[in-house]
């Protein structure tokens, strides 16, 4: 009788106790990681990218690879080497082993890419950042934007090239020169999607600057779409810079790259494929790669799909 | 007087999948839909209001799923239909919904009188000519005017309350026996809204259809509704006529709920304010999901869930307050006397 | 009490939006003046231009004819970096939806800090840390909330951080634009409550946008009706309620569903289309009837609406 009472006694509520959260503490890098990682092809992919990245930092440094001699001119037995246990990849029409070939040439394409990478995205992200948020300076870029956009990338690439020489910086150069403005471009319409969110005019109310809206307030948001960017990027630069090593403008011979290698031995494409296809086979790998875990990195860091 | 049940809802569960947890919206709701009256669902975002219908039409997300549970209407259970063709015989047809926004509802880039005529063409089987006779007939019942003329127009011709009138046309152009409305005048200015109100309510006279409203505006309820639920946290709490419900509550969240409306704030007094917000349905909820909030909790709603209590025949009350060994509780003071307070700050015509 | 003491005042403004090859006039010649500590609704529907007042006045929008005076100082023209500074200081803002006035990707301790940053509020970080708290707990949030991010909170209490957010500037008007039509029902009575108070603690005026004219009778002074951008009437809450004049004020309550069956089973809602005015020759001003009560009426209107008020 007695429980019965109790169980009907009235219980005085705690008005605060609804308002604490239960669930654990948000961390933004923390789930884009997680979700990051519940992919079994970017975890793979994101290895063969660390391998080959490695491979082609280190081995150059050990190799002693020459692109313009021969070990041995007079010895016509290490020619053309099908890939075997003593040469991996097998040898070249000198006699160079296309193991040593391939890794300085990956090693080559690998850098400018992420050189060039780095510099149209960061060009590109800070002027575009500024393009799309400032009403007026939109109206004057947007009219150079047009005109420039319109010429064809390969013609002015080539025109440059022979202009400036072959070499290494004068490519990155080129490899820069066009694109950081569709970089730009493309920021420039993300942030004019953004910039006008009912969260932007708040801040425009707390009398916030345009140097912190950016940074606070736009940038965050991009942070997908700038991933997305970059997983496009380098594969993108990698395949330009092989097109036009490919058409032999650009390095100078004593700097190979995949393209190149691609180049030279195209025309053994019947006779001794390998030559060929092992080059293709890196280059791909490095381009899909690269591609897999920056779009996984991108949709991982899209905050819509943590929740 | 015996009214027939057209549809008769029994220990509905449904769930829902959201990453690696299962969410359970409704929690054994049991609902019994009489010919031609118009319920109303009351509750706030998250109790369920409006999963319980979708579970009428087949409209749930892909991720949710009725885990237990039966939906009688006209011999069949509704739960046992799997595939979209079979319901496509019921929903629009003889179950029609209609949306909080039009302009989600209607396809922009398509005449006006085309989506009514699609939808009277595929379930009435009737010819182009004869679907664009009804249409027009149609349009003009829902009160467009120069219904013809406004027939090739697009909906983005039309304002927000005549769009609101279009989705009612095209959902009543097969003759439901059910109407859905899922909070259709939320989005509408208030003077619209009354009369959309108004439209339905003599739509349902002239058609003889049921109706039920899902509503979190216990001002649109005392409009439109006989009979009310209330819902909360996934299961309905309370239900009874509308004067029941209005009159004597028995539930302390229908008295919350009643007791909040800034329609009934004295100027210089405090408004009553439910503290925190419901609770999660990712967790099993143990005893009565309102007790956390409730100013009259006893130790039991945390340990048990109530059953329903009788109160009247048509009124049924969800909690151990109503329990014999519970203590008495008088209804709290601002909503004692509903009518007298309404007409006392409003005056007698509430205006 | 509400003193006499002017804070906010409004001179025939106009503001118009380009459209197309012309302009759309939003705003037709508002006047109104908003006393010291006084809560002042402003009530129309969609398109009525309410929201665009607002907005005029914490300078968001620009004023195309007419005045906005603060504290006596015009604030709608343009201003140098002080006053600009002491205007958005001053002036306040309280924003209509919970889930896209924050900053989803900042903490609360950010959102809440973004004034304070902006006009280096604060002596030092633990100076800074103390007055975001503060606002936190006045709000009725809790201490741990500062670490974490909006769509980790419901919609009240979303409202309730956008709320500390504006009170952390130490206004002393608010301009609240419908701050809780997007709140669920049981939630809207809590955020009535803590506006009220945080009014009486700290002597705060509202502008308080709404479309809902039965939520701006529990909390307002007095009542601007709006329509089509035109002030209708304006009067003392309960003077409004009592004697409406202007036929779309009358449509407006007519229009409020109130929760009471019986009630709502007698009501006729009256319509309102502009029709029944002729303004030919006969042409309207915003006159004061009765002390205190304005309306917009030519002189024949404004004989009978003499006749029913018996003056």
């Amino acid at each position: 009788m007695s429980n019965a009472n109790e169980k009907f006694q009235f219980v005085k509520i705690d008005e605060f106790a609804s308002e604490h959260i239960s669930a654990p503490h948000y961390s933004y890098w923390k789930s884009v990681f997680k979700q990051f990682f519940k992919s079994k092809l970017a975890i793979a992919m994101l290895i063969m990218a660390a391998v080959i990245f490695s491979i082609s930092m280190i081995q150059p440094l050990f190799s002693n690879y020459n692109p313009m001699a021969s070990p041995d001119i007079s010895d016509f037995s290490i020619r053309f080497n099908r890939p075997n246990l003593t040469f991996w990849f097998g040898t070249d029409h000198w006699g160079n082993s296309l193991f040593d070939a391939v890794w300085s040439g990956a090693r080559t394409s690998i850098t400018i890419a992420l050189l060039a990478t780095s510099i149209n995205m960061g060009l590109g992200i800070a002027v575009g950042a500024i393009w799309g948020y400032n009403k007026v300076l939109d109206k004057y870029l947007l009219e150079i934007y047009n005109v420039v956009a319109n010429v064809p990338f390969l013609l002015v690439a080539i025109m440059l090239m022979y202009v400036l020489g072959p070499g290494f910086w004068q490519l990155i150069f080129v490899l820069c020169m066009t694109e950081w403005l569709s970089v730009a471009y493309f920021i420039r319409t993300q942030v004019m999607i953004i910039r006008d969110r009912e969260y932007n005019l708040v801040s425009r109310t707390l009398g916030t600057s345009a140097v912190r809206m950016i940074s606070r307030n736009i940038l965050p948001f991009l942070t997908s779409v700038i991933v997305t960017m970059l997983s496009r990027e380098i594969p993108s630069i990698i395949s330009s810079e092989s097109f036009l090593s490919f058409l032999g403008v650009g390095l100078p011979p004593q700097i190979t790259s995949l393209g190149k290698l691609i180049s030279i031995y195209i025309t053994y494409y019947g006779t001794y494929p390998y030559l060929f296809w092992i080059p293709v086979a890196v280059l791909a790998s490095i381009s899909v790669s690269f591609y897999i875990v920056g779009q996984t990195f991108a949709d991982a860091s899209d905050p819509k799909t943590h929740r | 007087m015996e009214r027939k049940v057209i549809l008769s809802a029994r220990d509905v569960v449904v769930k829902f999948r959201v990453r690696d947890r299962v969410l359970t919206a409704i929690r054994k709701v049991s609902l019994d839909l009489y010919e031609g009256e118009t319920l109303a669902i009351v509750g706030e975002s998250g109790s369920g209001k409006t999963v319980l219908t979708k579970t009428f039409t087949g409209m749930l997300e892909s991720n949710g799923f009725i885990s237990e549970g039966k939906i009688f209407f006209e011999d069949q259970d509704l739960v046992q239909i799997k595939n979209n063709k079979a319901w496509e015989k019921i929903r629009g047809s003889k179950i029609a919904t209609v949306f909080q926004d039009p302009m989600s509802s209607l396809n922009p880039i398509r005449t006006i009188g085309t989506q009514i005529t699609e939808v009277i063409i595929k379930h009435q089987k009737k010819n182009s000519k004869e679907a664009r006779e009804i249409a027009i007939d149609l349009m003009d019942k829902v009160g467009i005017p120069n219904a013809a003329d406004r027939f090739n127009e697009y909906p983005f011709q039309y304002s927000g309350g005549m769009r609101q009138r279009i989705v009612i046309a095209i959902a009543l152009a097969c003759r439901p026996k059910i109407l859905i409305c899922d909070e259709p005048t939320t989005a509408l200015d208030v003077t619209i809204q009354a009369q959309i109100l108004e439209l339905i309510k003599n739509l349902q006279k002239e058609f003889g259809f049921t109706t039920i409203y899902i509503t979190h505006d216990l001002g649109v309820v005392a409009n439109v509704a006989q009979r009310v639920a209330v819902m909360y946290a996934g299961q309905i709490v309370e239900y009874g006529t509308s004067h029941e419900i209005f009159y004597s509550p028995k539930h302390p969240y229908t008295w919350a709920l009643l007791s909040s409306l800034p329609q009934l704030g004295i100027k210089g007094e405090k408004l009553y304010s439910i503290p925190g917000t419901p609770p999660s349905l990712f967790y099993e909820v143990k005893g009565d999901a309102f007790a956390q909030r409730n100013p009259y909790a006893m130790n039991i709603d945390f340990e048990e869930e109530p059953p329903f209590f009788m109160i009247t025949e048509s009124h049924f009350a969800k909690t151990w307050l109503q329990d014999p060994r519970a203590p008495k509780v008088e209804l709290p003071s601002a909503i004692r006397d509903l009518h007298a307070t309404i007409v006392k700050i409003y005056g007698k015509e509430g205006v | 009490m509400t003193s006499k003491e002017v804070l906010l005042s409004l001179k025939d403004v106009t503001i118009t939006f380009p459209k197309g090859k012309g302009v759309f006039t939003a705003v037709r010649e508002a006047s109104f003046d908003i006393y010291k500590g006084e809560t002042f609704a402003l009530v129309g529907e969609s398109g009525s231009g309410k929201t665009t007042i607002g907005r005029a006045i914490v300078r968001i929008n620009p004023v195309a004819k007419g005045s906005i005076e603060f504290e006596g100082k015009l604030i709608s023209e343009k201003l140098g970096m002080e006053e600009t500074k002491w205007v958005t200081k001053s002036i306040q803002m309280i924003f209509q939806d919970p889930a896209t006035s924050l900053n989803e990707r900042a903490t609360v301790d950010y959102i809440i800090s973004e004034g304070l940053y902006n006009f280096h509020m604060y002596k030092d970080e633990a100076d800074r840390k103390a007055k975001v708290l503060k606002s936190l707990t006045e709000v009725g949030l809790l201490d741990e909330h500062i670490t974490r991010y909006p769509h980790e909170f419901s919609g009240g209490q979303r409202q309730r951080i956008g709320i500390a957010r504006a009170m952390a500037m130490e206004p002393r008007l608010i301009v609240a634009d419908e701050p809780i039509s997007a709140l669920d029902v049981s939630i809207r009575a809590q955020v009535l409550n803590l506006m009220k108070t945080l009014q009486e603690t700290k002597g705060l005026t509202y502008l308080f946008i709404a479309h809902d004219l039965s939520v701006v009778r529990f909390i307002s002074d007095r009542i601007a009706v709006i329509h089509l951008g035109r002030i209708v009437e304006l009067a003392n809450t309960e003077e409004l309620f009592k004697n409406p004049l202007h036929p779309y004020t009358k449509s407006l309550l007519s229009a409020i569903p109130m929760p009471d069956p019986i009630l709502e089973s007698k009501k006729v809602p009256l319509f309102y289309d502009g029709s029944e005015h002729d303004y030919s020759t006969d042409l309207p001003s915003f006159v004061e009837i009765s002390k205190d009560h304005f309306v917009w009426a030519n002189g024949k209107e404004l004989e009978s609406y003499k006749k029913i008020l018996k003056i």
